[in-house]
């Protein structure tokens, strides 16, 4: 096992060298116009633009530009950004935080009540089974945003029980903290929850008709047992790696979430930089970016193998 | 309640009166006042109070680094902490600043100020001429957004710890504006190459960064400093810039009290007002402008025809533009200068009025009757207008085509040389400042050195000269030159309407557009 995660994170690190060494390859047609945004309408004079281009290191090589960056980047330097002169590091991990906060917790609320709705729906049938697929349907159709703006309008501008706008940081003020990603979770929960309780309810269904529950149940062990112990256990597979998915989706769908409600989060922060051309933060969002995944499938399929042998690769 | 068009025609009268009253810009100045004030009535020291302002900007600033401030919205937080040689007031006209006075040579290419007394950093140390000397020296000499705005700039001294003598190679009418703006901070030398100058930056300004409270990239909370020489100008004790790009959000956190005030739409204007917030008229920031870059025909010939140039002004419809397009913020305009600048001519309104017949004819006396093809940028400032455009001069005979362009080439694309013309939005400086940036044959914005010397003589006499008529004689004739030349084709003048809560006052009227916190004042 260990020997097949160590292997799993170095296929994902040489996935995230290629991955850096292509995007720093398509940014490199661009150099000249960033430098000439970074200057500006009237700073940005041939001798200026030159000049800027050698301080950067954007004169040399390709290759030996990004080597220099993955040099950093293995001494923990990832650079500073070409437009705000921020640290790389600091303001992705700052970013990142505000996002994975309000990600995690968007999730972890879905999987409650989508395993809940699951459940319940496969178990019960009938108007539940009805109730629970209208959710999810409804979560499906209603633009989360909507729900959203919604929300804000009524308990922010109105009513003035939540900001509108804006992020507390956790271990500043907790329940300032609680407020200030209250909507956006919701925002965020409500399509998850209608992905995820379609899923688990569809693999549940799936679980209940097989043979084994049969033979459970003629040995007596009570519906419960049966329903959390074993087929719960069994749906979990499709659900986790639909849960791995859900988890990437609202990391980008944070982008609309933390515009709507001015976050400075990753995704705002990766499409500003996007747009400016500010090399070495989209350097280094792209790195995370690869890693988060690699990481996140790797949880996905080492939980998977806890919860069935049968999935375990090794 | 005003209708839009009435509203409009309100903003035509405010903005023909405004004009003839309009300051001669501070070039004029040969010598400066020396008030120890360092700031005008208009501006919002009605003395330090315990009040408070929380407003928001688009994106996180740039650099705070001295030599490498970018003049935007940013300036409400650098403008606080760095102090600037000499200061522009609420009316656009140059005052006393951290400099008390300035005097000029006779041939207007030597400057020396004369600092106050008393002024210090905030580390403690005191702000000497060594040090204004030293961050101008700097600005000049490196590559940045600002450098160019000390390009005449020969050498700077202090020859003693109050005194700045600034050597130019010719006179600059430009000059007094710089030191008024992002090239006349003074920075502390002992900083400058501190790693934590860029973003926690060492000034002696009415405010200092509150560390604890700000968030770098998100919310900047600024305290003001008590020992501030001129703390009365500045009458809010906290202000709070908050990085907000979505206009939806930003209005969300107007209402719901999170800002004091706010740039708002037409349409948001009924409901701001009715969440009891005071609500500015519209303030012309920038000019939305097809920039007519090929002049000299170098890549479509027919661009050097003025009468293809005069045609695709007439070809334009800019009341149906300012209604439709830019929603009402808007005030149609054939001119490239600010309304309230001397080289806005009023006798020139009206020169292109939407006239697609007339525009036709004058194709066909350039001998394009038939029209001709162009190729420009589609940059995320033109998308929306694109096809309004597209119509228009396909209307007489111009067909166009949009290459699209990655958001970080938009400026490059228009510098590039490869487009004759481009969609842009200029925003209004004071016009020395516009004429060197579009109307010079070295202007970053001349991508094909169009011959300017006619334009650049003018601008020579008018930096030349410390009498007001003159000057703005000369800017007048700038002014008629690039409109009956048709050398750009502006279409409106754009700009924003502020909202603020009780107890705060927004003081602009676009004769400044530089952001400042001075902008605003504290109401009754």
């Amino acid at each position: 096992m260990t020997l097949y995660v160590l292997r799993r994170l170095a296929i994902g690190l040489v996935l995230a060298v290629l991955v850096t060494f292509i995007t720093y390859l398509l940014l490199s047609p661009s150099f000249d116009d960033i430098v000439v945004s970074k200057l500006g309408p009237t700073g940005a004079t041939p001798e200026a633009v030159a000049a800027v281009k050698t301080d950067l290191g954007l004169d040399r090589p390709i290759v030996v530009q990004y080597l220099d960056w993955l040099g950093g980047v293995l001494h923990g330097d990832f650079g500073i950004s070409y437009f705000t002169s921020q640290p790389v590091g600091d303001a992705v991990a700052s970013r990142l935080a505000v996002t994975l906060s309000i990600v995690l917790v968007a999730l972890a609320i879905s999987v409650v009540v989508s395993v809940t709705l699951g459940v319940l729906a496969a178990y019960r049938g009938g108007a539940v089974d009805r109730i629970v697929q209208s959710v999810s349907l409804i979560g499906h159709l209603v633009p989360s945003l909507l729900i959203a703006i919604a929300f804000v309008y009524i308990f922010a501008v109105k009513l003035g029980w939540l900001p509108a706008t804006g992020y507390t940081p956790l271990s500043e003020d907790p329940v300032g903290w609680l407020k200030s990603i209250t909507i956006p979770v919701i925002a965020l929960v409500i399509g998850g929850i209608a992905n995820l309780s379609a899923q688990i309810r569809g693999a549940m269904i799936d679980e209940l008709h097989k043979d084994y529950v049969r033979t459970l149940r003629t040995r007596g062990i009570g519906t419960r047992s049966i329903v959390l112990k074993h087929v719960l256990r069994n749906a979990a597979g499709p659900a986790l790696t639909v849960l791995s998915l859900e988890f990437l989706t609202m990391l980008g769908g944070a982008l609309i979430i933390e515009s709507v409600f001015a976050l400075p989060g990753y995704g705002q922060f990766a499409f500003t930089s996007s747009l400016q051309g500010d090399i070495p933060v989209i350097m280094g969002i792209t790195l995370f970016g690869t890693l988060l995944v690699v990481g996140v499938n790797l949880l996905t399929d080492l939980v998977n193998g806890w919860l069935n042998p049968k999935a375990r690769v090794l | 309640m005003l209708t839009q068009s009435s509203r409009r025609r309100q903003l035509s009268r405010r903005l023909t009166a405004v004009l003839g009253a309009s300051a001669v810009l501070a070039t004029a100045a040969c010598t400066g006042g020396s008030d120890s004030s360092g700031g005008s009535s208009s501006d919002g020291g009605t003395g330090a109070s315990d009040a408070t302002i929380a407003l928001s900007i688009q994106a996180q600033p740039a650099s705070l680094d001295p030599s490498l401030l970018q003049e935007g919205q940013q300036g409400y937080i650098w403008g606080s902490i760095f102090d600037t040689l000499l200061y522009l007031d609420n009316d656009g006209q140059v005052q006393p600043n951290a400099a008390e006075s300035w005097e000029y040579s006779e041939d207007l290419k030597t400057l020396t100020l004369t600092l106050r007394e008393g002024m210090t950093f905030t580390t403690g140390d005191p702000v000497t001429a060594e040090a204004a000397r030293a961050t101008l020296e700097r600005t000049r000499t490196t590559a940045g957004p600002l450098q160019s705005r000390l390009e005449s700039v020969t050498s700077v001294e202090a020859p003693d710890d109050r005194t700045v003598v600034i050597g130019l190679d010719a006179p600059d009418a430009g000059l007094l504006i710089a030191l008024a703006t992002g090239a006349g901070v003074i920075g502390d030398p002992a900083t400058f190459d501190a790693p934590e100058t860029a973003l926690d930056p060492v000034g002696s300004g009415a405010y200092e960064l509150d560390d604890a409270a700000t968030s770098v990239g998100s919310t900047y909370v600024l305290k003001r400093r008590d020992d501030y020489w001129n703390v009365d100008a500045y009458p809010f004790e906290t202000v709070t810039v908050r990085v907000i790009a979505d206009a939806t959000a930003q209005f969300n956190a107007l209402l719901g009290g999170q800002l004091d005030a706010g740039r708002i739409n037409p349409d948001q204007e009924q409901q701001a007002s009715g969440a009891g917030f005071t609500v500015s008229d519209l303030i012309p920031t920038a000019s939305a402008t097809l920039l007519l870059l090929d002049r000299d025909g170098a890549i479509v010939p027919a661009m050097a025809d003025v009468r293809v140039r005069q045609a695709i002004n007439l070809a334009l419809d800019r009341e149906g533009f300012s209604t439709a397009l830019l929603q009402g913020n808007a005030q149609p305009t054939e001119q490239f200068f600010s309304p309230q600048g001397p080289a806005y001519v009023e006798d020139l309104a009206g020169t292109y009025d939407f006239d697609p017949d007339r525009a036709r004819d004058l194709m066909a006396e350039a001998g394009y009757a038939d029209g001709f093809s162009m190729t420009l940028p589609s940059t995320v400032f033109s998308t929306t207008f694109e096809p309004t455009v597209t119509q228009a001069l396909g209307d007489i005979g111009i067909d166009v085509t949009w290459e699209p362009q990655p958001p970080q080439s938009n400026l490059a694309s228009i510098q590039s040389g490869k487009y004759p013309a481009a969609f842009w939005f200029e925003g209004l400086d004071p016009a020395p400042r516009q004429v060197q940036g579009h109307y010079t044959t070295d202007a970053t914005i001349n991508p094909f050195h169009t011959d300017f010397s006619e334009i650049e003589g003018l601008l020579a006499d008018a930096a030349s000269t410390t009498d007001e008529d003159q000057q703005r004689d000369a800017y007048q004739q700038i002014g008629t030159i690039a409109v009956e030349e048709a050398l750009d084709a502006p279409i409106a003048y754009v700009g924003t309407r502020w909202a603020t809560a009780d107890g705060v006052e927004y003081l602009q009227n676009g004769a400044n557009v530089f952001s400042t916190i001075r902008a605003f004042g504290v109401s009754s």
